[in-house]
Order: structure tokens, then C-alpha cells, then sequence
């Protein structure tokens, strides 16, 4: 299924492309212009779409048969974006420290003293090596 | 003897202290990357990135070539322990690894393996030594219609080589190249496909976008999967002596594994995969028992190991001599050496002649490393087998976001690193590679540069662009290649038509 939803986005997305590839000059083939290769990229990606999304409808077959945890999957997107949406507000270190103890309750580790004793010196030390360091201006 | 006396200095550039500690440190995590499974090299060398930062660019090279390298070293570890590949390229040891195993030759199996591996890295160094000079210096005369020709062949045959459908692909190439035209056209100056979004204008970073596909989307894959704690086997120092009997029959294979490899490497492709499977079929080929093949057959640890590390070596010649990664890897490795502001290709040898023999010298120094640090440490590395990925993920999506930050000190990075952490995720999960993605977004510029500049110069002329001498034979070789594999695809449907009938 996630095969057939991931070509049609495909598909999708490179209509998308040409259509807005239509926009640029495409020039002449002894003056080609910004919007030569667009053209023909984009042709090509919507036509192996296209060639794809048939295969894959006449197809039985599917593409993987290993086990996801879906719902692991939507809490580890939910604590990515928490952590690019507070990182500016509270700061590197509070803000990573809260993402780690997160991430490794969500990747079930037992307990709360270790979750909490490993995201406390891992921030620190990911903060030590960045900024101290490599140099590197943390918010 | 002038290529001697250019290695000598590449060797004394690359024992300074700097450059020495680089090289440990690469080999050593690469060793690393290549024991854990499910963290592949493009992966790690795009988590590890952003700790080179700090480095100057000649130790930052030698650390990343370390890690490719090394990878290939470790792969072996878990295959023959454990029955589990450290990665791709090391599946086929699990034939002959694991059964060797299981009888308590895990010591001998690791031993070929590991010298294996020394014998066919050095074969492959030597050839990258003797033929990258000489392939740069006539890429000189090269012009944009010889580029468009290496980039067109690289991209199609490629396509053919990954290992999944063609045309999943294909449609990757051709979606990297899309990507690739994000941001200001090089040759007109006009901004495309960047909605009026400022940060778009430099395209799409490779190494944030590698950080993203590969790093953070294999995060996203090993966090999500199931997991179940695997028994593994102690290792002590004397178990590790291969038999007289097993030296005799593993001395043959490892030279042809080595030579095997390099000539895979040299073509586009996923090489240390592919080689380790070419040199697999030849050993057994080769044996007088064949049926022992797959039951702990000694010469099927000892070819397929070589050839994937002389492979890996081959794999650096187009990179460094014509400047076109021809596998994923290779093409993580170029974001390395353009995030120091270096340029591979012709010019990097005539050039920055230290930096390239620095380089060289260096990978045979870190062949001989791996080999000294390897078996000794084989304890170690079993035991760091034993961390639960609960605990070392998290820690390495924290190292990968900080590293993707530290590149422009840019929020907005992050984003794109997350939206393509997840695209990485979900197309794994669809049964498409990401590895073509990124080469068509490395190759995709090169071969639109080729092809507007050389409608250009040949005034539309298509002829002009296919009929140069150099041009003409690079094609004809990619049309032999694409040609050899539609033949054998339509000799497989056949034979499944065959079989489905029956």
C-alpha cells in the first residue's frame, strides 16, 4: 500500500515540477535556456511515474513485509518538530535535554533515572562538543 | 618513479601528527559503522559530517576516506557471528561466515576475513595510485560534452546497478536531478523552483539533504523496527589462528578477490556489493567442492571479503580523478570534501598535489592500521554489539541534529533535514533506494552544465555533442553496459515465464 501511495506522490510531485517548469524559458536546442533540463527531467520523472504506478497496479507483489510501529513513528515526528520549535525559545541545552529524555521514553527505556541521567550528560556533552569545540554559535 | 616520489611525500604528509589521528579515528569509527547493524557508511559518514568542521581539510578527508573504508573492514564481524550483515556488502559472508560459526571457526572466519581484507585494500590502493594520475591528467582535455557523456552513462548505468527496480531507480535519478535544479541557474542566473524563499536561492545543500535521507531516516528505521536482543559469542585472542589447511585455501581467493573487486569498483554502481556477490560465484566456480559452499566453505569468507575492500579503493578513482561519485557513497564523500571547499577532480591532483598523495598515503597507512587494531580489538567490538539501540539512536539523532544545525547555523536546515529524514523513511519503506537520489542531485548539475554548454559550442548539434572521440567511447561503453543488462532481463522473464507455465 505505502508503495503505491509513495509512486503516486511521485507522480504528483513531478506534475508539479513540469508544470511549473512550463513557466521558464526552455530556449532552442543551439540556445538552451533555464528551462531546458527542467522540461526534460520533469517529463521524464511524470512518464516513469506513470510506467510505475501501471506496473504496480497489474503487480501482486508488495515491497516490504517488515513490521513498523506506526504509532513509535508519529511520536518520534511529534518530538522532532517540539525540538526545532522550542530549540530558538529555551535555548540548546534545556531544549536537548528535553528531546533526548523524550526520544528514549518514546524508544522505551526503562525506568526514569537512567532516561534521565543519560539525557542530562549527553546534552551536556553534545553542547560541550559544539560549542566549545567545533566553535559552533548553539541558540 | 615520479608517482614513488609523490607517495613518498603524500607519506610524509600523512604521518604529521594530525593527519595520523584523523586516520585512527576514521578507521577506527568506520570499524565501528561496519560492526553495528543498521547503520550503513553513507549514513555514518553523513552523521559524522559535522565533527569535521573543526578540522583542516587535508586530516577531515582522511578521517572520511577512514570511514569508508573501515566500514567495509567490521562488515564481516556480525555476518560471521551472528548471522546478521553489518552491511550490504557483507551479506554473502553470512553463507560460509556463519556455518564456520557454528562449527567454532568464528576465530579463523574473522582472521581471513580481516587479512583479506589488507591484502585485496592494498591491491585496490595501488591500482587507485597507478591509474587516478593518469586518468586526471586526461581528463584535462575533457569538455563539457565528455562530461555530459560520463555524467548521462553514470546515471543510466547506475539505475541498472542498485539492486532494486530499474525504474524505481530511474525515477530516483530523474528526482534528484529535479532537486538539483532547485536554487539560481548557474548559466542564466535566474532563480527556479524557489517560490520566493530566499534560503532555496543556494539549492539544496548535499550534506544537509544526506543527513536527512540517510542519516535521520535510518534513525527513523532502526527506532521503529522491532528489536530483539541477539546472544553473541566471546572471542579470545588464541581462538583467532587459522589452521595451515585454511591459510592454503584462503591465500588463492583473496588475490582474486581482490582483483575482482577492483574491476567492479571501477564501474557506477553500488561496487562492494556487487563484488562481494561476482567474487562469491567465482570462488565457488573455482572450488573443487563446490557443495561445500554454503555449509562454511572458507574460500566464501575469504573472496568476498577481499573483493569488497578492493572495490571500495576503485570506487575513489572516479571520485577523486574525474570528480563524479559513481555510488552513494562516494557521493557522501564528495559533500565531505566540498564542505572543506575542496573540488574533486583533474584539478585536485595538479593542484593540491599534497592533499591527494596525502590522502593515498594515508589509506595505506589506515590499511595496515585496521589490520593491527582490528583483530586485537575484536573483543571490544563484540561487546559494543550489545548496546540497545533504544539508547544509542536517540543519542545519534541529537550528534546528526546539532551537526545539521552547525552547518549555517540555520534553523531551516533542520526542517529540510527532518522532511528528508522522513522521505528517507518512507521510500525505504516503498521499496525505493535512496543512493540514486543523491547521485542525480550531484551528477544532475554536471550533466546539465554539459549539455547547455555544449548545445553551445556545437551550435545545437546533438552529432557533435555523441561523435568526439572520447565522448563517443564513453557512451558506447554505457550502451555495451545498458545493453548487456536488457538482455539479461529479457533472458529472466523468459525464464520466469518459463516457470510460471510449468
Amino acid at each position: 500500500m505505502i508503495e503505491k501511495i509513495i509512486t503516486l506522490l511521485f507522480l504528483l510531485g513531478s506534475s508539479l515540477y513540469l508544470f511549473f517548469a512550463q513557466h521558464l524559458t526552455f530556449g532552442t536546442l543551439g540556445s538552451p535556456k533555464s528551462g531546458f533540463l527542467p522540461n526534460l527531467a520533469g517529463s521524464a520523472a511524470v512518464l516513469l511515474s506513470l510506467v510505475l504506478v501501471f506496473k504496480q497496479i497489474r503487480s501482486k507483489k508488495t515491497a516490504s513485509n517488515e513490521k513498523v510501529d506506526w504509532t513509535k513513528f508519529i511520536f518520534i515526528i511529534i518530538g522532532f518538530v517540539f525540538y526545532i520549535t522550542i530549540l530558538s525559545n529555551i535555548g540548546y541545552l534545556p531544549a536537548t535535554f528535553i528531546f533526548l529524555f523524550y526520544l528514549l521514553k518514546v524508544t522505551d527505556t526503562s525506568g526514569w533515572r537512567n532516561p534521565l541521567l543519560i539525557a542530562v550528560v549527553s546534552s551536556f556533552m553534545c553542547y560541550l562538543v559544539f560549542e566549545r569545540y567545533l566553535a559552533v554559535p548553539l541558540p | 618513479m615520479e608517482v614513488v616520489s609523490l607517495l613518498l611525500q603524500g607519506f610524509s604528509i600523512s604521518i604529521l601528527p594530525a593527519n595520523l589521528l584523523a586516520c585512527v579515528t576514521g578507521v577506527l569509527i568506520g570499524t565501528l559503522v561496519g560492526v553495528l547493524p543498521g547503520i550503513d557508511t553513507i549514513s555514518a559518514i553523513a552523521l559524522l559530517l559535522p565533527f569535521s568542521y573543526g578540522l583542516e581539510s587535508t586530516p577531515a578527508l582522511i578521517m572520511f576516506a577512514g570511514i569508508y573504508y573501515g566500514s567495509k573492514y567490521g562488515g564481516s564481524t556480525t555476518s560471521i557471528l551472528m548471522n546478521v550483515p553489518g552491511e550490504a556488502a557483507s551479506v554473502v559472508t553470512c553463507l560460509d561466515g556463519y556455518p564456520m560459526a557454528q562449527r567454532g571457526r568464528a576465530g579463523a572466519a574473522l582472521t581471513v576475513s580481516a587479512i583479506g581484507s589488507f591484502v585485496a585494500g592494498t591491491i585496490g590502493i595501488i591500482g587507485l595510485t597507478l591509474l587516478a594520475p593518469p586518468l586526471a591528467q586526461a581528463a584535462l582535455a575533457f569538455g563539457p560534452p565528455e562530461y555530459f557523456s560520463i555524467a548521462l552513462v553514470g546515471l543510466a548505468v547506475l539505475s541498472k546497478l542498485t539492486g532494486t527496480s530499474t525504474l524505481k531507480s530511474l525515477l530516483m535519478a530523474t528526482t534528484g536531478i529535479m532537486l538539483g535544479t532547485v536554487g539560481m541557474d548557474s548559466l542564466s542566473g535566474i532563480s527556479r523552483f524557489t517560490f520566493g524563499v530566499d534560503e532555496l536561492d543556494r539549492g539544496f545543500d548535499l550534506s544537509i539533504l544526506a543527513m536527512g535521507i540517510f542519516g535521520i531516516g535510518e534513525i527513523i528505521t532502526v527506532m521503529t523496527e522491532p528489536h530483539t536482543r541477539m546472544s553473541v559469542p566471546t572471542i579470545r585472542l588464541r581462538d583467532l589462528y587459522p589452521t595451515k589447511e585454511e591459510w592454503r585455501r584462503s591465500t588463492a581467493p583473496m588475490v582474486r578477490g581482490g582483483i575482482i573487486g577492483f574491476l567492479v569498483g571501477l564501474l557506477p554502481g553500488p561496487a562492494a556489493t556487487i563484488s562481494s556477490f561476482v567474487s562469491y560465484a567465482a570462488e565457488k566456480r573455482c572450488s573443487k567442492n563446490p557443495a561445500e559452499f554454503g555449509c562454511g566453505a572458507i574460500e566464501g569468507v575469504a573472496g568476498p571479503e577481499s573483493a569488497n575492500n578492493a572495490a571500495i579503493s576503485a570506487t575513489m578513482i572516479p571520485l577523486l580523478s574525474l570528480g563524479l561519485p559513481f555510488c552513494g557513497a562516494t557521493a557522501i564523500l564528495l559533500s565531505g570534501f566540498m564542505l572543506h571547499g575542496i573540488i574533486p577532480g583533474p584539478a585536485l591532483i595538479t593542484q593540491q598535489p599534497e592533499l591527494f598523495w596525502g590522502l593515498i598515503a594515508s589509506m595505506y597507512i589506515g590499511n595496515v592500521l585496521l589490520l593491527v587494531i582490528n583483530l586485537p580489538l575484536i573483543g571490544v567490538f563484540v561487546q559494543l554489539l550489545k548496546t540497545p539501540f533504544y539508547i544509542l539512536m536517540p543519542l545519534v539523532a541529537v550528534v546528526t541534529l546539532t551537526g545539521a544545525y552547525s552547518v549555517n547555523n540555520s534553523v531551516f536546515d533542520l526542517v529540510w533535514v527532518i522532511i528528508f529524514g522522513v522521505l528517507g523513511f518512507l521510500l525505504r519503506r516503498a521499496g525505493f533506494e535512496p543512493a540514486p537520489l543523491v547521485i542525480g542531485l550531484v551528477l544532475g548539475p554536471e550533466l546539465e552544465r554539459g549539455l547547455a554548454q555544449g548545445l553551445i559550442i556545437s551550435n545545437g548539434d546533438i552529432w557533435t555533442l555523441i561523435s568526439r572521440p572520447i565522448s563517443a567511447t564513453i557512451l558506447a561503453v554505457g550502451a555495451m553496459i545498458m545493453l548487456y543488462n536488457t538482455a539479461r532481463w529479457f533472458g529472466k522473464m523468459q525464464n520466469n515465464r518459463k516457470q510460471g507455465s510449468c
